[in-house]
This record gives structure tokens, sequence and C-alpha cells, in this order.
């Protein structure tokens, strides 16, 4: 063989290798995810069980599943430590070198902070912030300050629509227990645009109900001594209290109010109460209201959660932990965005952000396929983006010292308990679209 | 002028002893990095460009912060806050008054130069520790005003902002805004260059250098000490709308106390009283966590992790990294990366006959 023809039949087979490279099928290029997690930061309380949630769930899907219509998902996490800024250049990252597709967040000062990237995008944003302000999906709203978020999507009730049914709730319970007078609602929550986003919604309906509304206390995310606020909550008489932050600083409020000798009925918000809190709270945690997302806890039963303990094996395989109502809810949104990447497959269709985001809006009464009784069913249109508007509230009971023992041990002896109290459907007001 | 530096001090003017290049090597070496600068967005990836724009605009208000510390011998632990009011100055100028991006960055520098005057008049009757702790104040005071004026920064929520933009052309990718960063570096750093060759330049460099004999040969040290610190937040000014315009958000979380301790990380690390020292420090404080973190992705699930059960404690190697980093660069190189490079330099001069 001489040079000449030695070099072209290398030159043939160098092109055949890079014609076989390009004309290799779509379907074995991974998709690029983005999933934003706050493991260091001042929600890592919660943040943590939800990012692990996510996280085992697309996991699962690659390993059972084969990915979505045989792409495996590239899931790529990235710790913010809930540093809005930080999130921000991230997604930059993602979106301009990774070309992710669509991302699962979490914060709502970064969430908000990217409405405008991710429209502009068109990438789905599934977050785990419910603020309010990202389920006007049309604009048409007319509200200050709120955009058109199309492309932001979340599982379960806005943090409002949650406030706004444990409001009706406390009426009730007002009236139930006989008292006298209008109860006294206080706003309590750190300065910070996710305790503040029902803030406003929340004073609003109170007032409607006819709470006197008490000027509102705030405290700070991390957790610290909060003794201040909880006299002042004494002194100012306040009937309901609504804890705005996540669970670490929750538990700080519980504990110092609970030796003040507070009496006053705690409303949590959805990130502001879990099994975790409940055994560090103790007693202290004893009857916060607080609404869950999932129609069971772990321990309970249903057709779904057999899918769900699959998944709880990806990260734990001696099947031994004890999964709080946050990892449920991040399984939930999770797989939403797998199914709706599904759909977008269907047929032969490309994976892409309008695609996806469509897709979300294909199915009524939406329960991912598998988790049927775990996730509650949602609903999203082109132009309302609260799925739902059905609020489970529950009520956590501890009955013992929690000091000893484990979560799973606790919630089994029944030293803590998760007690549905009521289930409550708002109306879908048009007035209250991205408020 | 000489090609190489000649073996001994023949100086024999003023003019020649103040030059920024003593040999026509040194220009040209100049020219060709910029040059070579210019092409990196042709051949770099994204992540590289966006590493070197942070390094440009920290590296100008570290420039800023040593100009402060390391020339004018004052001290700021606020620089932060001074970044954070140039990065919201410039994102409001540009929503409210619908002044251009372009136009919106030296002003909001000119605006921070103006509140750096304000909270640096204690530096006229203040020294050492007590000034540190009245620019702590200025630190805290305008991290507050930040978290509640959302007139002028949307509050703790932050502004969303507009990229930078000229004759309408966005320059909105990491290739595009690479130019203009570096355009600003090249400004600001020739401009702190020639500003330590003039009259008030050497003026500062005598109050660090002995305030007492500085004021007797009839230098104003309370105005100097102020003027140090106006020109520092004016560069902290310019490297935060920077910052702004590349982001397109500015959220007050980002400015906190953290922050200012590593810009002075940046200088001493860089070197103090050093102009490329700035640069280099700056350097070093953005690829150190890049290398801690890939250090730390390595070891993650490894056999190191199970053996300490680091876990999720891994994401705080960064922080302590950078804290150990600064206490063995005080220990082993108190005079910083530039003297290294110096160092570095005179070794290969010498090569093989050094001392």
């Amino acid at each position: 063989m001489t040079m000449t023809t030695k070099r072209r039949v290398l030159g043939l087979a160098a092109t055949a290798a890079v014609a076989a490279a390009f004309a290799l099928p779509a379907a074995a290029q991974p998709i690029p995810v983005g999933h934003l997690m706050d493991n260091s930061g001042a929600t890592s309380d919660v943040g943590v069980p939800y990012g692990q949630g996510v996280a085992d769930a697309l996991t699962w899907v690659n390993q059972a599943r084969n990915g979505i219509n045989g792409r495996r998902l590239n899931v790529l996490g990235f710790d913010y430590g809930y540093q809005a800024p930080r999130a921000v250049s991230q997604y930059q990252a993602w979106v301009n070198r990774e070309r992710v597709v669509a991302i699962q967040g979490w914060g709502t000062a970064d969430t908000e902070a990217l409405v405008r990237f991710v429209t502009r995008d068109r990438i789905p944003y599934i977050s785990g912030s419910y603020s309010a302000a990202l389920t006007d999906a049309a604009g048409k709203s007319g509200r200050q300050g709120v955009e058109a978020a199309p492309f932001n999507f979340f599982y379960g009730p806005s943090y409002s629509d949650a406030l706004r049914a444990m409001l009706q709730w406390a009426k009730q319970d007002w009236e139930r227990r006989g008292q006298q007078g209008r109860p006294r609602y206080v706003h309590m929550g750190a300065n910070h645009p996710y305790p503040n986003s029902p803030k406003e919604a929340g004073e609003a309906l109170a007032r409607e109900l006819g709470f006197e509304v008490l000027p509102a206390i705030q405290f700070a995310l991390t957790p610290g001594d909060y003794t201040a606020q909880c006299l002042t909550l004494k002194n100012q008489g306040a009937n309901y209290a609504y804890l705005g932050n996540t669970a670490g600083s929750n538990i700080s409020v519980l504990r110092a109010c609970h030796t003040a000798g507070v009496q006053v009925q705690f409303l949590g918000n959805v990130w502001g109460m879990d099994e975790n809190a409940m055994k560090a709270a103790g007693a202290a945690a004893n009857g916060v209201v607080f609404p869950v997302r999932t129609a069971v806890v772990w321990g309970q039963d249903a057709p779904g959660m057999q899918t769900v303990r699959q998944i709880s094996r990806i990260s734990d395989p001696q099947g031994q932990a004890y999964r709080p109502v946050h990892y449920l809810a991040g399984v939930c949104s999770a797989m939403l965005m797998v199914e709706a990447m599904e759909t977008a497959a269907q047929n032969g269709g490309q994976i892409t952000g309008p695609r996806i985001r469509d897709g979300f809006y294909a199915r009524q009464n939406w329960v991912p396929r598998g988790f049927e009784g775990v996730c509650a069913p949602v609903t999203f249109t082109a132009e309302d983006h609260r799925g739902t508007m059905r609020v489970a509230l529950y009520r956590a009971v501890v009955t013992g010292d929690t000091s000893q023992g484990s979560v799973a041990e606790l919630m089994s002896n029944g030293t803590m308990r998760i007690e549905p109290v009521t289930t409550i459907e708002l109306e879908r007001r048009r007035d209250w679209l991205g408020w | 002028m000489a090609t190489m530096t000649p073996a001994g001090d023949y100086r024999s003017t003023y003019r020649e002893d103040m030059t920024i290049f003593p040999t026509r090597g040194s220009r040209i070496a100049l020219w060709v990095g910029l040059a070579l600068l210019c092409l990196a967005p042709l051949v770099l990836d994204r992540y590289l460009l966006h590493l070197l724009i942070n390094i440009g605009f920290l590296g100008i208000a570290a420039l800023g912060l040593n100009i402060l510390v390391g020339f004018t011998g004052q001290i700021s632990i606020g620089h932060a806050a001074f970044f954070g009011f140039g990065a919201f100055a410039s994102a409001w100028a540009h929503e409210a008054l619908h002044i251009p991006v372009a136009l919106a960055i030296p002003l909001a520098g000119l605006a921070t130069a103006l509140i750096g005057l304000v909270f640096g008049a204690p530096a006229a009757r203040l020294k050492g520790l007590y000034l540190a702790i009245a620019t702590l104040a200025a630190q805290f005071i305008l991290e507050d005003f930040f978290a509640r004026a959302r007139w002028f920064t949307g509050g703790v929520a932050g502004r969303v902002t507009e990229p930078f933009s000229l004759f309408g052309f966005a320059f909105d990718t990491d290739e595009t805004y690479f130019y203009v960063v570096l355009a600003f570096v090249v400004v600001m750093f020739a401009g702190a260059a020639n500003l330590m060759r003039t009259r008030d330049g050497r003026a500062l460099v005598a109050v660090r250098d002995h305030y007492l004999s500085a004021e007797m040969m009839g230098i104003n040290l309370a105005y100097y000490r102020t003027l140090s610190f106006g020109i520092a937040s004016f560069y902290a000014g310019i490297g935060g709308a920077l910052y702004a315009h590349y982001l397109l958000f500015v959220s007050v979380e980002a400015f906190n106390i953290l922050f200012s301790i590593q810009f002075l990380g940046m200088v001493i690390i860089g070197g103090l009283g050093t102009i490329k020292g700035s640069l280099m420090g700056a350097a070093f404080m953005v690829l150190l966590p890049e290398v801690v973190q890939s250090l730390a992705d390595m070891l993650a699930g490894g056999a190191v992790d199970r053996a300490l059960k680091l876990g999720a404690s891994i994401s705080y190697l960064r922080e302590m990294a950078i804290g150990a980093a600064i206490i063995l660069f005080l220990i082993f190189e108190p005079d910083g990366l530039a003297h290294r490079w110096q160092q570095i330099k005179a070794y290969w001069k010498l090569y093989p006959y050094s001392h």
C-alpha cells in the first residue's frame, strides 16, 4: 500500500466515523436538566429532603424507565446556598453552556428574579417556590410588579392560597370554639421575598373574614433567639399567627413561645413544618396547623406509594429512611416535569422548552402515572398556573418526649402524628390570580 | 529606551524613574498580551470567559481597595457595600432615569464615589482599628439601606436589569461582554497606574509611609485620606455596575461582609501597593473556588469522603479554602503574588547565575 492510498483510506475512515457520530439517533443523546438545590443555605432544612426527592425521582426515571422515550436525563445539580445571585449566575451557565431544556428550581427570590430570563429563553422552570406571583401565566392579572410567567410551574397550592385556606379554617375554628369578639391575626416571617410573598394576600382576606390584623412580626430565616417576638405576640394578644419561614427558624419561634407560655394557634407555611421539625421542637410543635401537598405521608399506604418506595431506595438501598413530606413533594414535582417531557416526546416530537410547557397543559386533574393516591391532582392552563385550589390541612400532634428515638420510630409509635384537619376547596377567583 | 534592563541604576531623571515601561520589551509584552486577550472570545469556551469576566470586574474593585489600603494605608471592611451601591445605582439609573447602560456605568461610579466620600469622612480623624469599625458601619448601613429602599434597589426581592448596549448592539453574551469588561479594565488600570505618578498619587503614598512626615511636608492629611476613599469607591462602583449588567440581576444578599473580606483577601494575596497585584489577587480569588470545587467533586463519593463522612459539608470546603489561603499567604508570601512574580522574573533574568 502506498503512502497516498494509506492516507486516503485513513481519510475515508475518519469521514465515516464523523458521519456516524452525526448520524447517531437523537435518542442516544441525554437530555440536560438543571437542578438547583439549597443544601447549605438558610432554607437547607427543607431544601435537603426536597432536593433529594427530586434527584432520586430523576435517577429512578433513568434506571427504571430508561429515561424519556429512551433518552436519559442528564441532571446537573448545583447547591446555591439560597443566594439568589448565585442562582442567576448558574442559570446563565446552564442555558448558555449546557443548553438545559428544563430546570428544577428552589427559592422565591431566585425564581422570581429568573422569571424574565426563563420566559425569554423559553425554559420550563419547576420551582420549590409557590409564590402566587408565578401563577399569572399570561400576565392578565394586571397586578403591580407581576409579570407574565408562562414557563413557571410548581406542584401544590400557592403560598397565598394555602394561607387563605388556613384563614378560612381559622375563622371556622374560632366560631366552633364559641369565642367572642374578633379574632386577631398576625403575619410572622423574615423580610425576604419568600415569607413576604403571601403577606398582603393573607392580611387582605383576614380583614375580609372579620379578623383584626395586627402589625407583622419579623424574625430571620436562620434559627436564633426569638423570645422578643413571642413576647410581642403575647402582648398583642394574637389568636392566630402565620409562620412564613421554613422549619428551622420556625422551631426557634415555637420553642421560645412555648417557654414564654404564649397561647396562640400557629399556622405553618407549607415549608414551615414537617416531621423533622416536630422532632426538634417537641411539645412546642403540638397543634401547629399546616398544609400538606401529597395525599399521604410516609408510612401510610396508597397505590402510588410502591413507586415512591422504589424511588426512595435510590439513595437509601436498605429502605430504612423515613422520608418527610417535602421528599414526597419533590418526587411529585419531578414527575410532573418528566411526564410533560414524555408528552413532548410523543409521536417523535422534539423535547424543547415550549413543547414541555404544552405538556403541562395536556391533562386535567393530572396525576403522574404510577403515583396514584400520592400526588394530588393538578390542572394547568395557558392563563392560570394555579395547579390546585384544594388545600389539605393537617395538624402536628406531639404527645410525648421526642428527644429519644428516630423520626421513623416516633411516627410509628404514635408519639408524633400528622393528623388531617380538613380540606378546603378555594374558589378559583380571578382577582386572586398572581396574588 | 533600552531593550533590556541594565545591570545597575542608570536613571538620571525623574521621568525615567517614574516610567511605567522600563524597557521596550515590557511595552511590547503589554500590547501583545492585550491583543491575545482580544482573541480570547474566539478560542476560549464560555466557562473560561465567564471566569475572565469575573476577574475583570472584581479586579477593578480590588484595585480601588488597593489604592485605599495598599497605597494610602487606610483600611476599609465595607468595600462590598460600595460595590453593591454601584451595581444598584447603575441598574436604577437605567430603569428609572432611562439612561443608556453605557452611560449609567460611569455615572454609577461617580455616585458611589460621592457615597464613599461621605463614609470616608471619619478617615479624616480616625486611624487603624477605629477606622476599621467606622467602615464596618458603612457596610451595615448600606446593606440595610439596600434591603429597605425599594424605590432604589427593589427591596429584598432585588432588581432585574438590562444588558450593556452600544448603538443598538447588545453585549449580552459572554463573548461580547468580555470586550466591555476588557475595555474598562484597561482604562481603569491605566488610570490608576498614572494616578500614582502624579503629585496626588505621591501624596497618597506619603500619607501611607509616614503620616507625620507627610503633614510636615505640607500634605493635607484629611483631604488625601478622604480623597482616597472617594477614588476607592469610584473603582468599586464601576466594578459593581459591570457586575450588574453582566449578571442582569442585583440583590442585596450578594454584598455582605464576607464579600468585603474577600476584597481584602484579594489585595493582600495580590500584593498591597501594587497595581497588577490587584488583578492577580482577583484572579486568585476567582480561580481558587473553581479549583477547590473540582477537588471536592473528585472527593465526593470517594474513599476520603466516606472515611471522613464529609457528605453535604463538602460544599463548605470552598469557604474554608479561601480562609486558609489568606492565612498561608500572610505567613509565606506577605508581599503577595505581585512580589512573587517579580522574583520569578528576576530568577530568569539572572539565570543561570542567580545568587
